[in-house]
């Protein structure tokens, strides 16, 4: 263990204060509302820290970490190309501003509104799948970190993270959202520290010249061999490193990512109006690209520390270097904050996760099958049910489950399940009169095939990330004009309104 | 370093270092003071259902 007594009272001192902050924001819970979207109270500052801290896991800094070890610096275009994604929308109010004045607590909500109950509920069957599936390694990613990082024996990595997870259970249970709101802005602050911190320690350990010089070298000898040429280290458009085609789909699929990913929506949705929603993506936009490019430049560090260094010791792997690396560099004292920080990440994320789904489960799944409205005190307890259900399965998929390929990859095929399908009747729903729910039905249906052929058949047939993606963007796009022109248009609210009605009353 | 590339990375790193560096003081501040008025604000809307009508 690499960890001192000062290390453990910085992480005891931390969690102890986030689940007494998150205790104490339950007394504020009135009803659903409260519960799920913070009784609409979230103005831009926090919804900024919690924005940034729920999209900012321990998972993200790993698989970050890993397409720096991989790709060196140009790892991170994927955080330029969100940068400038999540600017033009906070800019342009696309798809959130609408969405926002629209009132609903879901995506799916609005579907009702705009289409029928049943693609609601098909709808949130494919959001629910899609974001579980893609949540369902968020623990053991995040446990491989600790274990790397801490020195904390591999056969500890379940009972830390279920311990994790069942503190992180007991202040979303019972305070929701707003307990969420307030340890996202602890985890925020704590996060911050933590990663100027590390950045600059990992700078002065190998030093600038060093680490460029490390990545060219690499690179050139790389392409001398008459081996598997590496990545180029900085220029990602190069063909052994993401190339043209894989950046313009992943500029698609951040388009998509950004306004429909609905742990990201729930703050939109939360905000006090559409204009606060806007300035909170404008100002959280470069955010984005620190979240890629600093475990990214960590990830590319450990390269090029293991390569000075007899190359990378047995029983590592491209994910598991960065964490042990910075065992190597982080000092007894300041490990604790960064591993604290690092639970902070971990913990924003899986809760922001689980209330979020837990919430859709509720609303567009449980609530359209009900003959008479639950009690008020009914639905908050079936809603906290519900997140204690997804912790669970949590526990057993996510522990047991091995990544195909790399952990990047997957968390895009899985978000694609439902992105694809899910922002194609978004943007037919606000901007086009004629789709309709055949169109919409259609839409969801065919924007799934691609990522789950990927996810079952992907590693049989060798088929890249981006076909799987694209495809199903271009199904779901075929699936709802195909569906819409070849069926009755829908009824429209009056005879001078251009789409049915989607404005809260 | 003649690489654009590079020059490109390297300021987006030491940027980066800086607006997290940043965003810790002046986010931090600005929704601390938020969340102390949205949970008075709650806590006046709960304070009022509980008061009964008039």
């Amino acid at each position: 263990m690499t960890l001192a007594p000062i290390d453990w009272i910085i992480i005891v001192v931390y969690l102890a204060s986030c689940l007494g902050a998150g205790l104490w924001m339950r007394k504020f819970v009135r009803g659903v509302e409260d519960f799920a979207v913070a009784g609409r109270e979230l103005n831009v500052n926090l919804g900024i820290a919690s924005l940034a801290a729920t999209e900012l896991g321990l998972v993200t800094i790993m698989y970050t970490g890993q397409l720096g070890y991989e790709k060196g610096f140009a790892g991170a275009a994927i955080g330029v190309l969100m940068w400038a994604v999540i600017w033009i929308i906070g800019r342009t109010g696309f798809v959130i501003g609408p969405l926002r004045t629209a009132g609903v607590m879901t995506i799916p909500e609005l579907f009702e509104k705009r289409f029928s109950a049943r693609v609601r509920w098909l709808a949130g069957l494919f959001v629910v799948l899609g974001g579980l599936l893609n949540m369902g390694i968020f623990l053991r990613l995040g446990g491989e970190f600790l274990v790397y990082a801490t020195g904390m024996p591999p056969g500890w990595l379940e009972w830390v993270m279920t311990g994790l997870l069942g503190l992180v259970l007991v202040y979303t249970a019972l305070g929701g959202m707003l307990s969420v709101l307030v340890t996202d802005y602890l985890q925020f602050l704590l996060m911050g520290v933590g990663i100027v911190i590390t950045s600059i320690l990992v700078i002065m350990h190998l030093g600038w010249g060093n680490l460029i010089d490390g990545l060219n070298t690499a690179w050139a000898a790389g392409a001398a061999s008459s081996g598997t040429p590496r990545a180029h280290p900085f220029n990602p458009f190069h063909s052994s490193s993401f190339g043209w085609g894989y950046l313009l789909w992943q500029f698609v699929f951040q388009i998509a990512a950004a306004s429909t990913w609905q742990t990201q929506i729930s703050r939109v949705l939360a905000a006090k109006d559409a204009a606060t929603a806007k300035s909170m993506y404008r100002k959280t936009s470069f955010y984005y690209v620190g979240r890629f490019l600093l475990p990214g430049l960590w990830g590319a560090a450990a390269f090029v520390w293991f390569s000075q260094h007899g190359g990378l010791p047995e029983g590592l792997t491209t994910l598991t270097a960065m964490p042990q690396y910075l065992s190597i560099v982080l000092p007894i004292g300041l490990i604790g904050l960064v591993v604290a920080a690092m639970l902070a990440a971990e913990m924003s994320t899986d809760s922001g996760y689980m209330l979020t789904w837990a919430t859709v489960i509720y609303n567009d799944l449980i609530t359209p099958c009900l003959r008479k409205p639950l009690a008020p005190q009914s639905q908050l307890l079936l809603t906290r049910g519900l997140v204690l259900g997804i912790a669970v399965f949590l526990l057993f998929y996510g522990l047991w489950y091995q990544v195909p390929g790399n952990a990047w990859d997957y968390l895009a095929v899985t978000g694609n399940i439902y992105l694809a399908s899910v922002f194609t009747l978004l943007v037919a729903g606000l901007y086009w009169p004629r789709a309709n729910a055949v169109g919409a039905g259609a839409a969801l249906v065919l924007g799934a095939i691609g990522p789950i052929v990927f996810l079952v058949l992907g590693k049989t047939y060798n088929i890249a990330p981006e076909i799987a993606g694209a495809s199903s963007f271009a199904l779901a796009a075929v699936g709802m004009v195909a569906g819409s022109l070849l069926t009755r248009p829908p009824v429209r609210a009056g005879a001078d309104s251009p789409s049915p009605s989607l404005s809260s009353p | 370093m003649k690489d654009p590339f590079v020059i490109v990375w390297t300021l987006l790193i030491f940027a980066s270092i800086f607006w997290y560096g940043f965003l810790v003081f002046y986010v931090g501040n600005k929704a601390g003071k938020e969340i102390l008025q949205m949970t008075k604000t709650l806590g006046e809307s709960k304070e009022a259902e509980k008061k009964p009508p008039a």
